[in-house]
Parts: C-alpha cells; structure tokens; sequence
C-alpha cells in the first residue's frame, strides 16, 4: 500500500480511483478498526446469548449486517458482519499490500507478511465453509464408527423390516431451519411410499403435555401434545429442536399431524401399508471410514487435588480389519486420513476406581487444519525481516547522528 | 531537557508524579503491615531461630505438590490474615513479630498461646455483628478466641449464603463465607496434633488411681489383636467389649482430626503419589489397610514424641522434630520430590519482588531529580537511576529463574506469572529503548513502570491469597507452547503497555510544555513508540497465531472466539489499525501518541478484564473488584482527553499565529 494525496488522485480515471479506495491505507485502516469493534461487541454478548448464536450473527456469511448488544441492551447502530468485513481486508490486502505495495528490499518483508495473512484469512474462510465437526462417546471395551454433530438436527426416515432398520434416508438440517412461522417443505424419499411434509420447526422446543401445562399461543396440539418453545440454551449444542410432520400419500391426502422432537426418547413409528418406517428427529450422525475401539481410558490428576493432570484413552484404529494401537491424550490428537480425534472429556463423572469409564473424542474434518501454521510461519519470517529492516536502519542512523555529534 | 521549561507544567506534573507516588507508598504500607493493633499475648515465648529453620523445609504435599512447610504456612496465613507477618506483645511489653512459619508452628504445636494470635482479618465489622462477637474497628483483626463463641451462627449463615451465586452475593455474604471456611480451616490445623499430645485413656486401667493413658503408636502395634476381636465380635454376633469400643472409639476421633490439613508423610511405595496425613497413617494400621504398618507406626512415633516434647524443652523438640524430618525427607528424596524445597524457602525468605521494588522506588526518586534538576546533579541521579533499576531488574530476572527452577516450567502459568513477568520484560523492553534513545525519557520511565507492576503484582497475590507455584491442569501443562505462546503474548502485552507509557510522557511533556519545544525529544519519543507499536504488532500477532495452533492441537479448532483469545486478537487490530493509519497520514505525532495511550485499555481489557467476564477456557473464576480496572480505563481516558485539548490549544495557537503572520505580511506588502 501506498500513500496516497488527493493532487495525485485527481487526475486518475474512475477504474483508478476505485483501485486507489480499495488498495488504500483508509480502508485498512477502517477494516481494523471494524472488525476490532465486531470482535469486542460479539466477546461482550456472548455472555448473555452463548457462544454459537453470537459467532452466528457476527461472522457468518449470512450475516451481512448486524445491530449489536451491550449488557442486554440494543445499541441502535447497524454495523456490517464480520465475514464480509473480512472479506474487504482479504480484497484490500491483496490490493494494496500484494500489487500495489513499493516493490523493493525494504518492503520485501511487509510483501511476505501480507502475503501470509491474505492465506491465513482464506484458511479461514475454508474452514468457516467446509469445517465439520462432531463427538464420539466410546465406552471402554466399545468400538464406535460415527460422530454426532454438536448442532445440526436431522429427520431421519427408514422402513423397519425383520427387527432391522432398513436404509436411513436424511434431511439435513439446512432444509429444516427455515421451516417457521407458517412454511412447510414435502421430503419425498426414494423407497418410501409416502412424502413427509414437515412444518413449525423450532430449534429448542420440549414437547409438553396439553393438560399439564396448556398452550399459550395457540400451538398446535396433536395426540394431546404440543411443541413448547424454549429460549435457546447458551451452550447452543444442550438445544432440542423440534417440529410437525405429516405424511402424505401418493393420492395427495396427509396424515394428522405428530410430533417429532430431539427430546424423545424413541423415534416415531408409522404403519402404512402392512409395512412400519421410523421416523427420528436427532442430532446429525456422522459415519467414519474406520471403527475406534477404546481399550481403557485413563484420568489422572495432581495428587490430592481434583486438578486434572492427564487424560488419555488408548484405542485401537481398525480398518479394513486391521487394528493399529494409538494413543489420544491432551495435547496430542490422532490425525489420521483428514479427520482428527482430540481428547475432550470423559465419564461417568462420579465413576469410582474400578468402574468402566467412556471417552468423548471431538471429530474435526477440516480441509485448512494446517494453514493457519503455515502461514504463521510466513508471517513471522515477514515481520521479523520489515522488523529488523526498520531497527538495523534506525540504530544505523542513531549511530551516524553520534559520530556526527562527536 | 531543555531549561526554558513552562514552570506552571513542572509543577502540575510534578504534583501529579507525587500524588502517584504517595499512592504507591500508602499502597505498599497498607500492603504490608499488619491492620489493627498489636494483639497482647501475655505468655507468648518466641520460638528460637535454629527450630522455626527444622520446621520451615519440612516436606508437605499441597495442592498437587510437595512444597516446604514455610510455604504452605505462607499462604494459609496469607488467607487468613492478609498478610505474610503479625505482631503480638508480651506481658513485658515486648513485641514480636510473626512470620508465617512461626505462627503455623504456634498453631500446630502451642495450640494454647495459636487461639490468642490475631489470625483472622474481617474487613467489614458486620459480619461479626451477625454472630454476636464483640466488634473492635469496622475493619480489624481477630483472633480464634474471639470469634469462637459465634462459630455455630456463623457456620449457620455461611450455609444460608452459598447456595447464593458467587455473583450475587453482597461483600458481607461473601465474607461471611469465608471467615467460616477459614477458621474451618484453622479448626483442622489448631487440632491436628491432638492425637499425640493426649493420646488414648485406657478406661479402667488406673486401678485405685486415674486411668493411664498410651500413645496411639503403641496401640497401632496390637492392631493385630484389635482386629481380631472386632472380627470376632462382628462373626458371633456378640456385643464388642465396652472398653474396647470406647478405646476404638478415641482412636477413630484421633485419627480423623489429623485425616486432613497437612499431609507429611511420603508413601514408601513410589507407585502411590498421594502422601498421608497423620490420620490415615494411623487409619491404616489400625484398619489393617497398609501394606507398610511399619513405617507408619515409625512416623507416629517420631511425631508424638516431638509434639510432647514441647512440654521438656525447645531443645528436646527441635532435635526430635529433626529427627522426624530426616525421616520424611530421606523417603522424599528417595521419590524424587525433595529437590527444589530448599530453593523454595529461600525464594520465599529473600522476597525477591519486595527488593526489587525498594530498587524501584529509589530509581524513580531519583528519576524525578534527574528530570526536574540540570547539570551535575541531574546527571548524578540519572546513574543512581540506572543502577537502581539494573539491579531492581535484575532481582526480578533472578526471582523469575528460580520460580522456573522450582516449577519445571516456562515463567508464565497463571495471572500472577504474567504480572511479574510482563513487570520484568517491560523494564528491560525500557531499558533497551533508553540505550537507543539516550534521552532519559525511559530511563526514568523504566523503574516507574516496574514500581507500579510489580505493586500490582503483590496486590494480586494478596487478594488471590493461593500459591501460584501449584501445578498447571492438564490442558496447559505443555513446556513447549507455555514457553511459545503464552511467553510471546505476554511480551506483546509487555510492549503495547509500554508504547502507551511513553506516550504518557509524550502527552505530559507536551501538552504541559515540559520540554520547552525540544523536537529532537519529540521525535525520539515518537520513534520509541512507533517501535514499540510495531514490537506489539509482531509479537500479538505471531502469539495469538501460535495459542491458535495450540487450541488446534489441544481441541481441534484454530480459533474459538474464547474472550482471552478475542483480546489478543484486538490488540493485533488495534495495533495494525495505528501502523495503517499513520503510514496512511490518517493520524500524526498527536493522534499517534493519543492512539497509543488507548491500546493501555485494549491490552488491559485482553489482560485482565476478560477474566471477570465469567465465560471461556481462560476464565480464572474471579469476580470481584472489577472497578479497578474502570479506574483505570477511566484514567487512561483521562490523560488521552487531556492530550486532545492540548492538541486542540496548539492547534488554534498554530492557526492564530499563521493569520497574525498573514495580516503583517498584508500589513507590509499595502
């Protein structure tokens, strides 16, 4: 980026100006101190709204814009999300700090650390769109090969035949977030004779009996139930979604309305036509290609304290039949084929000595998982060159002021 | 600087610098010297110095390590009492003063003249208004004596008070929790011992006389027998001999008042890392649980006969106490974890961080002269300056080293590591811009700024009262990004704290005119800065990166949005947004400057004040006085307000003059 003034502006043509405004310090400038403000407003309300909901109004794509909170409180100011702000410093740096930055020695360091920033935002930004993550709770003795997603609820919809599921079919839960106030969506299912039409979709709801607890705003009420709206839980992943479905036939009539619900304890079963299918509402199953099988897991902590010291599971990858020992503890995950297991926790938490215990693994795909260590690197070399650039020529100038004075 | 100084600027800044200092000097009072008056204890009798040196390396496993009794008795009694000496009189007049080691000696062994001592420190009288004790000051010291005859209520309201979340509770509730939880506390210590000092009645065994007492070593030795007649007992159905229960019954009370409070005695078993109180020593002989009766029965041996021999002499104890430590640190050492004790009680005797702010305040004594005198003089004090602050620096790097020592890790774990060590780096960070600049601006800044942290830092600990040298849980205990991220973030915060400080002077001298328009002075201080805006950039930026790659590893995201996190993160924009905004002629030397004094707030935000937030993975679970840092935010809005103006007046000044010279040149040219 160069510096700019208003006598050399004059006299370029739009394109330029363009280029000038997006290219320039005022915009970087600007960015900073926007995304500064974002990050300080979002670290404040997270307090009150968690984490998730918070990251999801101040850094998601489909937040472009935003009207903050302060202590509960509305600040009436609308400012733009963060995604996109970061998106302008993405298009200013390369601008400014990659094409239009002085091509020289002198610069050669702010170049590659612009360089490594612009790359560390992109990793970014993958990991924002193509991240997944999910747990797996293995019991000890217990092999598992799928993780649950922290946040998305799913429908899931199969025949029953010979005390067996047959095959699952999944809505995900981008086609049911958007499923309030009135819109309904018709799922049709290759292998299932029926459509499911699912509508009022709420994302923590509890189904609670009618004459328990009556309705209060005209919810719909089936089999003497109704889906009771919670406020969402600040640990976003403790919400149960909720929502009606009905099934409709081929000739265009539906079934009554029912209830599908993440807090059931079993999933909804349905005849039709001598032939029984479930139907689930839960968490997202997420299938690896390879079994974890924990042989024990192991807590330690300081001696006479409840101050954790060490946890680590030792398990057993198999794959293809063939089993490889490995060990997962704090600090040290197992990558293996683009997923990665970390340590997260472990229980029962009043488990005694002796007990069996299980281990919860946090399941990260993440095609960007060693960018931001690259590019840490890049940055670091860059600003440690324009960093002693800047220091050799100023003691450089320092001691040629002193040999003058003398 | 220059000797055409504005005389009314000198003496705002100077009353200014001593209004700061007074603060310090009152704060470092207050912070050490007992409150409340001089407590009479009539037979009190000063342990010898040979016998508080035996105790004070005794071995005793505390919070997940073994540390020398000296430190547990520091922080038990920093807890209690708030503060690390008290002063008792004796019926003569004389007074003692008290350390930590003598006064858990005192409560250990002289339980007598312990529950006379003014160990408790209530700060708001209403608590003890509550509970029906006899109230002195509205802020004072009390001893066990005085509060015991309100325990039960206390105990009451404590009870009432802590279903009441921590947040919600007002500051007499608050204290009210824990006046109880410490004098539960001290309840366990004052009765520790009770086992060997009374030992076991034998019912019936005084045949025309009193009844004969035994050592409960002595009756671990006929467990064998004991047990089998429980065993019997419990067979045949039958009831247990009457003097037999009563026996069993004194040795299950014995041993379950030494169950907790100091666990002294190493496992001879190296497998086994937990160490045993007295109380399970002797539990599990009696219970037969043991693998090792012997040892045990040893150890309680040597206990009970130092405890007794407090009634002979001081002599007969100190050898027996000797004799029982050879003991324990000949098993200690055999486990590995007696290594660093003695280093430990000669950190803690020597108070390196105490010296150094000695250090510091004669350096900046002598930076006020050094600033506000010309000539000789000036540059007398301006070597005493540097000495100083050398060697205030150099005890703080040396007390660094040694904590590094005793823990087995990098310098910073906890808030408290950071203080001193973003206290040592940011002196020597200081020091460093004084060997490019050589305009003695930081210099004198230098012990300043060490004085402030390093109060900050003893503030801290007195108000944490629990020992930072504790082990770190899990998740943090890596050497490798304990000594890479946590070391570069808190030199960034080193650095950003600073730019912000020399920017105060700039503002200062300045806006009072201080400097009688030296611009060599100003353009070095704006260089320091610059610098140091540049040094925070680098270093927030590669940390936060790396404690990015850390989260990485450890839970499997790169960025968490975790508030501690979100800090570090701000500092990098902020700084970065300063760097674009002055290459970018946004900002000048003014805006510069007043920018700079701002990141003082974004790095006090990232620092301390996202731990009271109470959410995250950095949360340190603190909720209280969060208006210190208000002050200080408020403060630091202050000084940026008071550069405004000043850049405003020179601004009209400026205007004023270029039309004055306007109209002469019109003046002339008609």
């Amino acid at each position: 980026m160069e510096k700019t003034s208003d006598k050399t502006a004059k006299g370029k043509s739009p394109f330029m100006r363009i280029f000038d405004f997006l290219s320039g310090f005022k915009l970087a400038t600007a960015t900073f101190l926007v995304l500064l403000l974002l990050t300080w407003l979002a670290t404040l309300e997270q307090i009150d709204h968690g984490l998730f909901p918070t990251l999801q109004k101040y850094f998601s794509w489909q937040s472009p814009w935003l009207i903050p909170e302060l202590n509960g409180k509305t600040i009436p100011i609308i400012l733009p999300g963060g995604y996109y702000v970061c998106a302008i410093l993405l298009v200013n740096m390369t601008l400014g700090g990659i094409i239009r930055i002085r091509k020289g020695w002198k610069q050669a360091g702010n170049l590659i650390a612009h360089f490594g920033i612009i790359f560390m935002l992109l990793g970014g930004g993958v990991a924002h769109h193509f991240e997944e993550r999910g747990n797996m709770a293995v019991g000890e003795g217990e092999t598992s090969n799928v993780a649950e997603a922290y946040f998305e609820y799913v429908i899931e919809i199969s025949e029953f035949k010979d005390e067996e599921q047959g095959e699952i079919h999944v809505v995900r839960g981008e086609y049911l977030d958007d499923l309030v106030a009135g819109k309904s969506r018709i799922f049709d299912f290759e292998g299932i004779p029926f459509g499911l039409e699912v509508s009022g979709y709420l994302k923590n709801a509890q189904p609670v009996a009618a004459v328990e607890f009556a309705p209060s705003k005209g919810e719909l009420i089936t089999d003497g139930y109704y889906l009771l709206e919670r406020d969402s839980e600040v640990e976003t992943e403790r919400n149960m979604a909720g929502a009606y479905g009905r099934l409709v036939y081929s000739d265009g009539k539906k079934s009554p309305p029912f209830i599908l619900a993440g807090a059931s304890f079993y999933p909804l079963s349905v005849r039709h036509e001598d032939k029984v299918y479930v139907i689930n509402m839960r968490k997202r199953l997420w299938p690896m290609p390879f079994d974890v099988k924990l042989d024990t897991f192991t807590a330690e902590f300081h001696p006479g304290t409840s101050r954790p010291a060490k946890f680590a599971s030792d398990i057993q990858r198999i794959e293809n039949g063939q089993s490889s020992p490995m060990n997962i503890s704090m600090n040290e995950p197992m990558r293996y084929e683009g997923f990665t297991f970390f340590q997260a926790s472990y229980g029962p938490p009043d488990a005694k000595p002796g007990d069996p215990m299980y281990s919860v693994f946090e399941v990260v795909k993440n095609p960007s998982d060693k960018w931001p260590e690259y590019s840490l690197y890049v940055v670091a070399f860059g600003m440690l060159v324009t960093f002693l650039t800047k220091l050799g020529s100023h003691l450089g100038s320092l001691s040629k002021k002193r040999k003058n004075a003398a | 600087m220059q000797r055409n100084q504005s005389k009314w600027g000198k003496w705002v800044l100077a009353v200014i610098v001593l209004g700061a200092f007074v603060l310090v000097f009152v704060n470092m009072v207050i912070d050490n010297m007992p409150k409340g008056e001089v407590q009479k204890v009539e037979n009190y009798v000063p342990w010898e110095k040979e016998t508080i040196e035996a105790v004070e390396s005794l071995p005793v496993q505390d919070g997940g390590r073994i540390k020398p009794l000296s430190t547990f008795a520091a922080f038990r009694m920093l807890g209690a009492h708030g503060a690390r000496s008290m002063k008792v009189e004796d019926k003569d007049g004389v007074v003692y003063k008290l350390k930590p080691t003598q006064w858990l000696m005192d409560t250990l062994f002289r339980p007598h003249l312990a529950v006379q001592l003014p160990t408790f420190r209530v700060d708001n009288s209403d608590v003890l208004k509550a509970i029906g004790v006899k109230v002195k000051g509205k802020r004072d010291r009390y001893s066990y004596l005085e509060i015991e005859p309100g325990f039960e209520k206390l105990e009451k309201l404590a009870q009432t008070y802590e279903p009441i979340e921590k947040k919600e509770r007002d500051p007499v509730q608050q204290q009210t929790i824990d006046l109880y939880s410490n004098l539960r506390d001290y309840n366990v210590l004052l009765s520790y011992f009770a086992f060997a000092r009374n030992g076991v009645l034998l019912q019936g065994s005084g045949a025309e006389g009193e009844d004969q007492r035994v050592q409960f070593s002595a009756l671990m030795t006929t467990s064998e027998e004991i047990m089998t007649q429980v065993r019997a007992s419990r067979e045949s159905g039958e009831a247990l001999n009457p003097r037999l229960e009563t026996l069993l019954q004194q040795v299950f009370d014995g041993a379950n008042f030494a169950k907790f409070g100091l666990f002294m005695l190493p496992p001879k078993d190296e497998a086994e890392r937990d160490w045993l109180s007295a109380g399970q020593a002797i539990m599990g002989v009696v219970a037969q649980e043991t693998a090792d009766p012997k040892t045990s029965i040893d150890d309680t041996v040597s206990i009970e006969m130092a405890v007794q021999s407090m009634g002979v002499s001081e002599k007969a104890f100190r050898d027996h106490i000797i004799e029982l430590k050879e003991r324990v640190v000949k098993r200690a050492e055999a486990r590995g974890e007696y290594k660093h004790i003695d280093m430990e009680v000669s950190y803690f005797k020597r108070d390196y961080f105490l010296n150094a702010m000695v250090y510091f305040l004669i350096a900046s004594v002598s930076a006020l002269v050094m600033w506000g005198v010309g000539g000789l003089p000036s540059k007398i004090a301006s070597w005493v300056t540097a000495v100083s602050t050398v060697v205030a620096a150099t005890y703080c790097v040396v007390a660094i080293v040694i904590r590094c020592i005793i823990m087995e890790r990098p310098p910073v774990g906890n808030l408290y590591d950071t203080v001193i060590f973003i206290a040592t780096t940011g002196v020597i960070f200081c020091l460093l811009v004084e060997l490019m600049s050589r305009k003695r601006f930081a210099l004198g800044l230098a012990p300043i700024m060490g004085t402030m942290l390093i109060l900050l830092a003893r503030r801290y600990e007195l108000g944490d009262a629990s020992d930072h040298f504790n082990p770190l849980v899990a998740v943090l205990d890596s050497n490798f990004w304990l000594a890479t991220h946590v070391i570069t973030i808190s030199l960034g915060y080193s650095a950003g704290l600073l730019s912000a400080f020399l920017s105060l002077v700039y503002v200062l001298i300045r806006g009072l005119n201080l400097d009688g328009g030296d611009k060599d002075l100003r353009r070095s201080l704006s260089k320091a800065v610059y610098g140091c805006i540049c040094l925070t950039v680098f270093l927030s930026l590669v940390g936060t990166v790396l404690g990015g790659i850390w989260a990485n590893y450890s839970w499997g995201r790169f960025w968490g949005w975790d508030p501690k996190e979100n800090g570090a993160l701000m500092i990098v924009l902020w700084t970065l947004g300063i760097l674009h905004a002055r290459l970018g002629g946004i900002i000048k030397e003014w805006g510069l400057h007043l920018a700079s004094l701002f990141t003082a707030c974004v790095v006090a935000f990232s620092w301390w004040h996202v731990n009271f937030l109470g959410v995250g993975l950095h949360n340190y679970g603190f909720t209280g006085k969060a208006g210190i840092i208000w002050t200080f935010y408020g403060s630091v809005m202050g000084v940026i307000l008071l550069g405004a103006f000043a850049m405003l007046i020179e601004y009209l000044d400026k205007q004023q003059r270029k039309e004055k010279s306007a109209a002469s040149v019109k003046g002339l040219e008609a």
